[in-house]
């Protein structure tokens, strides 16, 4: 099989892709089941890329006419995932900026009797 | 709104607690007023960007400074955990900051939590029939009760008005409240709060004043769509 430009291109992409996931262990902190499952998407990146007739086979298979098509609706499905897992991530980053926001507060009450020179300037 | 309660019960064991955004115009009266029946008062400035701060300070209140504006649910969490270390807290109330809630409401519903075998009360819109000068505006009264009405948890703890803003409660209550979300949606949290952890609920009937102040500044009615989404997905986290 003679390899064209475009193939060359996804596969150098793909794989550099899967290199900084699989060695950046300190921001890529997944739990064990997406970095299977991003092995898993990998693959059949690569298998897509390099035999692209296959993947039209499996669209067929499960009633879709083009694999092209089929590879829109993985994407598409992939997309909400992504979506969904950012915005968790998201909140669970938010609600950790409001216990530090209120442990900071919580250190500098301002009580009733004292002067309010402490207390931040409004017109910041 | 007279202060005036005929035996003038000991609020010393109470905790008001106001969370505070932008209200600067109004914050400084709402805080006297309260004051002449409630000693204790906190109020939280969440991160304002007008002078309640200076507002809150001047009307005689302990002010809490969120650094950064978190939102409503946020401050009242902020204010319960300065207000249950207090000494001698035993009974905290959630009071809007945008003059809206009467303090005789609140005598009422913390002289109830004292005899009565409850953790929590709530004050509602809806308790009685509806009366003559109602000033619940009826697209409020629509939404609210749809909220309800899409809420299990909150029919069958026979809760008519989750979203009031109005909440008395003991130390129990005030010891294991978390709040984690910050924005509107906290009331629907406190609801699903109150049925997991088993806190007796009870409702009071109370008066809320539309001023145009608050009206204008009041939750909008996308706000109920965000309410409503976050208690379907958020509250799973």
């Amino acid at each position: 099989m003679i390899g064209t430009i475009v193939q060359f291109l996804l596969l150098a992409a793909t794989l550099v892709l899967a290199f900084y996931f699989l060695t950046n262990r300190r921001k890529a902190r997944a739990k064990a089941g997406v970095k299977l499952g991003f092995v898993v998407f990998i693959v059949a990146a690569v298998w897509a890329v390099l035999r692209p007739d296959d993947l039209t086979v499996l669209a067929n298979w499960i009633g879709v006419d083009r694999g092209t098509d089929l590879l829109l609706y993985v994407l598409v499905i992939a997309f909400m995932f992504t979506t969904m897992s950012t915005w968790i991530r998201f909140r669970e980053q938010e609600l950790r900026y409001a216990r530090l926001a209120r442990a900071v507060a919580l250190q500098s009450p301002v009580l009733p009797a004292t002067s309010l020179i402490d207390a931040p300037d409004p017109e910041r | 709104m007279e202060p005036s309660h005929p035996d003038r019960p000991d609020f010393r064991d109470t905790w008001l607690i106001i969370p505070c955004y932008n209200e600067g115009q109004v914050i400084q009266e709402v805080i006297e007023n309260a004051r002449q029946t409630f000693p204790n008062i906190v109020a939280v400035n969440d991160g304002s960007a007008d002078d309640s701060a200076a507002r809150i300070h001047a009307g005689g209140a302990h002010l809490v400074n969120h650094p950064v504006n978190l939102g409503q649910g946020a401050g009242i969490q902020t204010g319960v955990e300065y207000a249950r270390a207090q000494p001698g807290a035993q009974y905290f109330v959630t009071f809007d900051a945008d003059g809206q809630h009467q303090v005789k409401d609140v005598v009422r519903m913390v002289s109830r939590l004292r005899e009565e075998p409850v953790d929590i009360i709530v004050g509602t819109r809806f308790g009685r029939p509806r009366a003559e000068n109602d000033q619940v505006p009826w697209i409020k009264r629509v939404v609210l009760k749809t909220v309800v009405f899409l809420s299990p948890t909150t029919r069958r703890l026979g809760l008519s008005d989750a979203h009031n803003g109005l909440r008395v409660f003991n130390k129990k209550v005030a010891d294991e409240m978390n709040i984690r979300m910050n924005g509107m949606s906290h009331a629907s949290e406190l609801v699903s709060m109150i049925a997991d952890r088993g806190w007796r609920v009870a409702e009071e009937p109370v008066d809320i004043l539309y001023t145009e102040y608050s009206m204008s500044k009041g939750q909008s009615l996308i706000n109920g769509v965000n309410i409503l989404a976050d208690g379907l997905l958020a509250r799973r986290l």
